[in-house]
């Protein structure tokens, strides 16, 4: 196999995991060796061109080509069946309507969070129940440390330099999950998204980290303290719209679904109800008005709210759409909401995982 | 041990650079808007017109948190002394 990377021909373990450091090709904390052999173990299983590009990553630039992301996933502890999952993911990112330019380099504290679903969630070990934002999981953390490791070698997204993210977020190291299919009465994420029941998917959407939400009870009583949760003004949603994630657990959405409620219903109820006055959102102040001109004058935020008015009621999302829902965690009383970016992009971008044709099911 | 390097290979050719304009007074200055914070660009370019004589070439980008359309940049550079091509909020 022809590979065109700088090769380091080192002997000392422990002089290589340095020089990583010292380079500069690592995030922090140590990395998997990228030796030859793990690298072509990772090309050969999806059977693709090793100089193939899926583009160059923003904000730098570099080239993500099927080599370069085998790299960084060996490096992020991935094995060979991982890779597909890199590689979707990496493509999702790097959709323009997922403005991964922005997302990288933006003072908010975003990171792109990436949901897998599918068969191959259990397949190959990722975890959709207790402990589903945690550690523990080989897969979520491999999958999640392989993408973060590209956007920062091949990207250039590094704090001290185009990295502007001001608090920026635990999820830099890592941020996947995948969504509890079995324990879930509800169609899973990807297939509201368009794709076929039974396939495998990944979804990337831009958000802060998971805010606890204390969750239990009626629809009636799960629905006023999510719909309170969401609408918080701290959160970018409340002042520029953009989309939204609510994580639901196992039992919550069995509460639901024994009440005859659908994910839609849910989804509907929630977005006529996370509402902020204008009067309330105003009080946030003059930068938060501007932002919101700005969104308007650009044309991302809907005309049909009277902002003269201070009794208007302003949703989180400009559509119910906006409000991106799955089912994950452990059953127990605990929800959670992942406020978006705004309506400055980070939006939810799905694609379908590429399996070699080969591969073992 | 053979290990590959994760990272693009940086272009080491410098870009051509024209020299920089010897006074403000009279030149075309292209201003890229980041379409962020309108009440600073605009306090910008009035400054650069009252205070320093400099002709103002104002471009607003579509949006403040993607790239400038390559177009935009082309039209800052044309028949411009320099340009001022992005605002760090």
């Amino acid at each position: 196999m022809e590979l065109i990377s700088e090769r380091l021909n080192i002997d000392d373990y422990e002089e290589a995991v340095e020089l990583f450091y010292k380079r500069q090709w690592t995030d922090g904390l140590p990395i998997v060796l990228p030796t030859r052999r793990r690298v072509e173990a990772m090309i050969d299983y999806v059977g693709r061109d090793p100089q193939e590009s899926l583009g160059p990553v923003p904000p730098r630039g570099g080239e993500a080509t099927i080599e370069k992301l085998a790299i960084n996933a060996a490096m992020g502890g991935c094995l060979p069946e991982h890779f597909p999952i890199v590689l979707a993911a990496m493509e999702a990112m790097m959709d323009p309507a997922h403005n991964l330019n922005g997302v990288s380099q933006t003072t908010h504290m975003c990171v792109s969070l990436i949901i897998v679903n599918g068969p191959i969630v259990r397949e190959l070990g990722f975890n959709s129940r207790d402990g589903v934002f945690g550690n523990g999981y080989r897969a979520n953390a491999a999958v999640g440390r392989a993408a973060r490791l590209a956007l920062w070698n091949l990207g250039g997204a590094l704090p001290w330099d185009t990295d502007k993210s001001t608090l920026s977020h635990p999820g830099e190291y890592a941020f996947c999950i995948a969504e509890e299919e079995e324990d879930n009465p509800w169609p899973p994420l990807h297939v509201e998204r368009g794709c076929p029941p039974g396939s495998d998917a990944v979804t990337v959407f831009a958000c802060e980290g998971p805010h606890s939400v204390f969750c239990y009870g009626t629809p009636e009583e799960m629905l006023h303290v999510l719909a309170d949760s969401m609408c918080a003004l701290g959160n970018n949603n409340m002042h520029v719209m953009g989309q939204t994630l609510v994580v639901l657990n196992p039992l919550n959405a069995e509460e639901f679904a024994k009440r005859g409620w659908s994910k839609q219903d849910v989804r509907m109820y929630l977005w006529e109800h996370a509402r902020r006055s204008l009067r309330d959102v105003r009080a946030c102040g003059i930068v938060h008005e501007q932002f919101r001109k700005m969104e308007r004058d650009a044309g991302r935020y809907p005309l049909r709210y009277d902002l003269d008015n201070p009794t208007t009621r302003l949703p989180v999302t400009p559509a119910p759409e906006d409000i991106h829902m799955l089912v994950a965690g452990g059953r127990s009383y605990f929800a959670a909401v992942l406020p978006g970016w705004g309506g400055f992009g980070g939006f939810a971008v799905t694609r379908q995982i590429q399996r070699p044709r080969q591969a073992p099911r | 041990m053979e290990i590959l390097s994760p990272v693009w290979p940086s272009s080491s050719a410098p870009r051509p650079s024209t020299s920089r304009p010897r006074t403000l007074e009279g030149a075309v200055i292209a201003l890229v808007d980041d379409n962020l914070d309108a009440p600073f660009t605009m306090h910008l370019e009035t400054l650069l017109g009252s205070h320093y004589g400099a002709k103002v070439k104002r471009l607003v980008k579509p949006s403040g948190t993607a790239p400038a359309p390559r177009e935009l940049i082309d039209e800052a550079a044309t028949d411009t002394a320099a340009a001022v091509v992005g605002i760090g909020l």
